[in-house]
């Protein structure tokens, strides 16, 4: 790259030169867009060489069993990593959705039977923490990283607080159905999962509050100018990634039948690594549902693969780090002089 | 010069704020709880903070820097399972091991934020899952104990000189040693240059490499201390000890005043601020509060201490 | 000429103690091309800042159709039919043209909170119909080259200002020309004519004379943050325009002539055949030690990239830099600081002072290794170190102790003079070393300046105005579009006019 540059030195005006530079960023930029393209074809090769049911519905239908809760935490992330913000409280937000819904539908430890009403309740207060996350974050002038930090933990602690230490069982016949049942094969909570997914890609896609997360994430000066409202936007996309998360919390309850904080621990750094490898970009701006659809796509073949290959599930989070090192650093922008805390 | 007024005014209070936490909490529960302040209690609250003393005193250089360290936790986890096992090997030698080992855990983490650019929340996220992978499966029982005829030689750091815990005056000193190098080395100076303005310290010829990298690799190396001195108090390798523990360091130091944006604290508030949150959490568990609320507590004292620390009324900085 | 549009009387700018910008009138009539010169720092960005709604003047009044006009966000001004064009584009890369076009004001195209992008794209294309682009609105800016980028924006404004003041807008093209290649300037002129025919205003400023001469009606000339001329374009020439951008000299003792250096024969830097792609090109001269060297251009001419790469902030595509005779790269400013080149930067604040540390920290920041042994740091020596610079630079504070973003700006630059001076680098760039400070405090630097001279230092200097250049330097150089257009000697007693260093400027 440098000596085709050198070469355009002498004949190019420097004017020129800047315009050319642009086209290059542009070109680059392309290529980079269609690379997890490409890896989600290889990943899928391997796949259908290692295993020889793969092309089966069955295998299809597991992979997207997989995929689905990851996709769901995927929706509300994808939003807060689009800003160039993160989110580490997901976990922590699910642990409580799913001990809490537990708590809440009937169940071995209490005589609580509110059913859907509990469902919905603890949506929005999944939401409704969210929102107190992003107000934070905006009033008070707090990087993400600390404040999702320290709600995360506490949601943690009255996660486990709910269930007093012994997990809840789910008795309600709701989850049952909702574990169990399936619609021409697919599992519901697949095709819930996928639902929503899609709720997220619409809204995102298709709404003046999508639009502006693209904007702030990519220039938060001129998004300014032209009159967004920049504090409200991120308090949404918090209470946004806050409602995703609860949800996914209330799916891994329904699949486990089980309420207790652990069924958030370790969701949440998967699904980053998805995105980024799926074009998602750290510093923000980059990415969108379809490419986190991708990204999650190719992670879950990934794990797929790796689980078939017999490897332990510690080595695999140390491949899923060294992966997401990887990833960022070959998206980073390293022309801007950014210099990283 | 209205404006102004105001500045020195919020500072003052953050200036405060780590001295007014610890007399308030202090205050309350020698009233609450008759022998908060006995010698027992305190002797045990020594052996508590000591390691706690440790880890956020080197996690505040990263700070400092404007960085986190959320890999921190898991460093203690990973060395208190090194030394828990190895000690009756190496014998007390494993101290220093366990520091070299920490230090180059730090390097690590120091080179892969500065060279390859990465933020280094995620950084310390992704080497996390390598520290806690050596910690279990160096541990998969969940908990190894050193053997009793071993136990001579790890027992010397819970005895008591005058009334005082050796884990507890080797933690002062390992506090009055980071003091000197935060306060009189070019390390030192740099690691708050960087914090405090970046580019500033780029252009006036500061290696803000080497800063960050410094500051990663001193807290490696405390993490690692801390670490050993978990599996010297519990004599046994613990492979989960630390899990609770990135918060609870962070929390210290965001106690002490030091500011999360960089740039300004000390390592003496943070000594502050680690009495403190262990004076809460010993004085909770004497009240006999469900020890279940222990991150919860610990987790909102954060976000207080960081919102009383931040500069809401800061330059047109962008804050992600 | 078409009615009054816009007026602004006695309107004025300070900065604290500093006025930037000093009783200004303007009329703005449209269907007309106003056109507005002066070289940097004559305020014409601090005027279109105050007319487009990002600061509040501090003095003086604007009217806007005869109605007093303020505007409080670029958006307010745009709804009171004033839109800008700026320089560093305001768009966002990820999203589509039509998108940008559109952002902020989706609500018009949304049922049901839905957007139909649909609806939007053709509107889009009718806004870039309007100014004859032919662009599919679905695609991605990012992806569209520089100059369709300006147009797409030149559309935003157009549509935006054009909505709420329908053939009344008058809309403000900062820089417009500066990457474009002479076909596109070509094409943005038949649009600017095209705006002006439908009744618009619209206000050029160029530092580029010929394309001001060709596409504007009236000139405005600025300098040091006042008008200096008004005058119709038919009838002006080039050199009637230099002649009014450049103001009288200032005797030479304000620059403290007397104790101008006669710069020594030895070489002390020389850089060979320097690029920086997209920046500079051939850039090649020698510093010789106790030489003032000052680089004078307009902004964009290249001579802050040239800092950059000399102090290890930006890395050339091509290019040698010696110092005394031996080759030398610098990673970053670190190596260069090593090697014996240290900065003053532009931006005293964002660049320059360490806000949060002390006044001591900030004089020493530069220079630790040698105040040092084993990597401690004596706090004695320290301590001496920074008072005696605090005397010796007449910094005013109570105390080394206190941060230095509590001092005023004078001061400050005086603390980071210091430090330079501290740091022991024999070749100091000084960008803009006198922005923003109150005139007892500038000749106090003035002082400090002659003194590192001196002292045996060599100094690359950004003068904040040409005069302050011409004063100083004992050589200067002047760069043009990123390569060297002149160079001019300046002896004591014989320093060159502004008016012909202007002419190779612009």
């Amino acid at each position: 790259m440098k000596n085709k540059w050198e070469e355009s030195l002498a004949t190019l005006s420097v004017g020129q030169q800047f315009a050319q530079k642009v086209k290059d960023d542009a070109r680059k930029d392309k290529i980079r867009r269609y690379a997890p393209l490409i890896l989600l074809i290889i990943m899928t090769m391997i796949g259908a060489v290692s295993q020889k049911d793969f092309f089966t519905w069955g295998n299809v239908v597991n992979i997207m069993y997989q995929m689905s809760i990851p996709l769901v935490i995927s929706v509300g992330l994808t939003y807060v990593l689009l800003l160039g913000s993160i989110d580490l409280s997901i976990e922590g937000v699910m642990g409580f959705a799913g001990s809490f819904v537990a708590f809440l539908v009937v169940n071995n430890s209490n005589s609580n039977d509110f059913g859907l009403l509990g469902i919905i309740a603890v949506v929005l207060i999944s939401t409704l923490i969210g929102a107190v996350t992003g107000f934070i974050h905006v009033k008070a002038r707090i990087a993400t990283f600390i404040v999702t930090y320290a709600v995360g933990s506490i949601m943690t602690g009255v996660a486990v607080l709910v269930y007093q230490g012994t997990p809840i069982q789910v008795k309600d016949e709701l989850f049952i159905v909702l574990s169990q049942g399936k619609l021409l094969g697919i599992p519901y909570i697949t095709i819930i999962a996928f639902l929503i997914f899609i709720a997220g890609a619409l809204i995102l896609n298709y709404t003046a509050f999508g639009r502006a997360v693209y904007a702030i994430g990519d220039n938060e000066t001129a998004a300014a100018s032209t009159g967004i409202n920049i504090g409200l936007t991120k308090i949404k996309v918090f209470a946004l990634c806050g409602c995703t998360a609860g949800m996914a919390g209330i799916l891994q309850c329904i699949r486990l039948k089980l309420g207790q904080s652990s069924i958030g621990l370790n969701q949440m750094f998967p699904v980053v690594t998805a995105i980024v490898i799926g074009g998602g970009s750290l510093a923000g701006g980059k990415g969108g549902a379809l490419s986190a659809f991708v990204g999650v796509l190719i992670y879950t073949e990934l794990a797929n693969w790796l689980t078939l290959m017999g490897v332990d599930p510690y080595v695999k989070k140390v491949i899923q780090g060294v992966i997401i090192i990887v990833a960022v650093a070959l998206t980073i922008n390293r022309t801007r002089k950014t210099i990283s805390k | 010069m209205a404006d102004k007024k105001k500045k020195i005014s919020i500072s003052d209070y953050s200036k405060y704020m780590c001295l007014i936490s610890i007399v308030l909490v202090f205050g309350v529960f020698s009233v609450v709880i008759p022998n908060f302040i006995g010698a027992y209690s305190l002797q045990n609250m020594m052996i508590e903070a000591a390691p706690l003393l440790l880890m956020a005193g080197g996690l505040s250089f990263v700070i400092y820097t404007g960085g986190i360290d959320l890999g921190a936790g898991a460093m203690v986890s990973c060395t208190c399972v090194l030394t828990g096992i190895y000690v009756a090997d190496f014998g007390n030698l494993i101290i220093p091991i366990m520091l070299a080992v920490g230090l180059a855990m730090g390097l690590i983490n120091g080179l892969l934020v500065t060279k390859l650019k990465l933020p280094s929340f995620i950084v310390t996220l992704c080497t996390t899952n390598f520290w806690s992978y050596v910690a279990l499966t160096l541990c998969p029982n969940g908990s190894e104990i050193i053997p009793m005829d071993k136990r001579f030689m790890v027992r010397w750091a819970t005895e008591k000189v005058a009334g005082i815990p050796i884990m507890f005056i080797i933690a002062l000193m390992g506090v009055a040693l980071l003091y000197v190098f935060q306060q009189y080395t070019v390390y030192g100076k740099s690691i708050f240059a960087v914090g405090a303005n970046v580019s500033a310290a780029r252009l006036a010829g500061v290696d803000t490499d080497m800063a960050q990298i410094s500051a990663f690799v001193v807290s490696g190396g405390c993490s690692a201390l801390a670490g050993a001195f978990y599996a010297y108090k519990l004599k046994s390798a613990v492979p989960t000890v630390g899990d609770a523990l990135t918060l609870t360091a962070i929390a210290s130091v965001a106690l002490g005043g030091t500011s999360m944006a960089g740039g300004r604290g000390s390592v003496l508030r943070t000594m502050i601020g680690v009495v403190t949150i262990t004076g809460v959490t010993s004085g909770l568990n004497m009240m006999g509060v469900d020890p279940l609320w222990k991150d919860i507590v610990i987790g909102i004292i954060l976000i207080g201490a960081v919102c009383l620390n931040s500069d809401t009324k800061g330059r047109d900085l962008i804050i992600k | 000429m078409g009615e009054l549009l816009f007026e602004a009387k006695g309107v004025g700018k300070t900065y604290g103690a500093n006025t930037v910008l000093h009783d200004i009138d303007m009329h703005i009539y449209g269907g007309e091309v106003i056109g507005l010169i002066g070289e940097n720092g004559a305020g014409k960005s601090t005027l279109m800042k105050l007319i487009s709604g990002v600061e509040k003047p501090s003095m003086g009044e604007m009217f806007l159709q005869g109605k007093p006009y303020s505007a409080s966000s670029i958006l307010d001004a745009n709804h009171q039919g004033i839109g800008m064009v700026f320089q560093e584009q305001s768009l966002v890369g990820n999203l589509t043209i039509a998108q940008n076009i559109y952002l902020g004001r989706e609500k018009e195209y949304a049922t049901c909170g839905f957007v139909n992008w649909k609806k939007m794209n053709q509107d889009a294309k009718k806004a870039l119909s309007r100014i004859d682009m032919d662009l599919d609105p679905a695609k991605r800016v990012r992806d569209i080259d520089f100059a369709a980028r300006q147009m797409v924006e030149i559309a935003k404004v157009l549509d935006v200002v054009t909505e709420s003041a329908n053939g009344h807008a008058i809309i403000l093209l900062d820089e417009p020309t500066t990457v474009l290649s002479d076909e596109e300037i070509q094409k943005l002129f038949v649009q600017v004519r095209n705006m002006k025919e439908q009744g618009n205003a619209v206000i050029f400023i160029s530092h580029r004379l010929d394309e001001v001469l060709e596409i504007t009606d009236r000139i405005y000339v600025f300098k040091d943050g006042e008008e200096t001329a008004v005058m119709p374009t038919k009838g002006a020439d080039v050199n009637l325009l230099y002649e009014k951008m450049v103001g009288r000299a200032t005797t030479g003792e304000f620059y403290v002539e007397s104790k101008q250096t006669v710069p020594t024969e030895e070489v002390i830097l020389e850089v060979e055949d320097l690029s920086l792609f997209g920046a500079f090109n051939h850039v090649s001269f020698q510093l010789r030690k106790g030489e003032i060297l000052g680089l004078c251009g307009v902004e964009g001419s290249g001579k802050e990239d040239i800092c950059a790469v000399l102090v290890g902030d930006a890395a050339p595509t091509a290019g040698k830099i010696k110092i005394k005779g031996k080759e030398c790269t610098f990673p970053n400013p670190c190596a260069a600081r090593k090697k014996g080149i240290l900065s003053v930067p532009k931006e005293r604040r964002d660049e320059g002072m360490i806000g949060m540390m002390s006044i001591e920290d900030n004089i020493v920041i530069s220079h630790m290794d040698a105040l040092s042994k084993h990597s401690f740091l004596s706090a004695k020596k320290t301590r001496r170190v920074a008072e005696d610079w605090v005397k010796k630079a007449g910094v005013k504070c109570f105390s080394i102790n206190e941060r230095i973003n509590q001092l005023s700006g004078g001061n400050a630059q005086k603390v980071i003079f210091a430090r330079a001076l501290e740091s022991g680098c024999g070749i100091l760039i000084l960008n803009h070393p006198t922005r923003g400070v109150d005139v007892g405090s500038k000749e106090e630097i003035y002082s400090l300046i002659r003194e590192m001279t001196a002292a045996g230092n060599s100094i690359i200097l950004l003068g904040d105005t040409l005069d302050e250049c011409i004063g100083l330097s004992s050589r200067i150089i002047v760069l043009r579009d990123g390569l060297i257009r002149g160079s001019f000697d300046c002896p004591v007693g014989d320093k060159p006019l502004q008016l012909d260093i202007v002419q190779k400027m612009m």
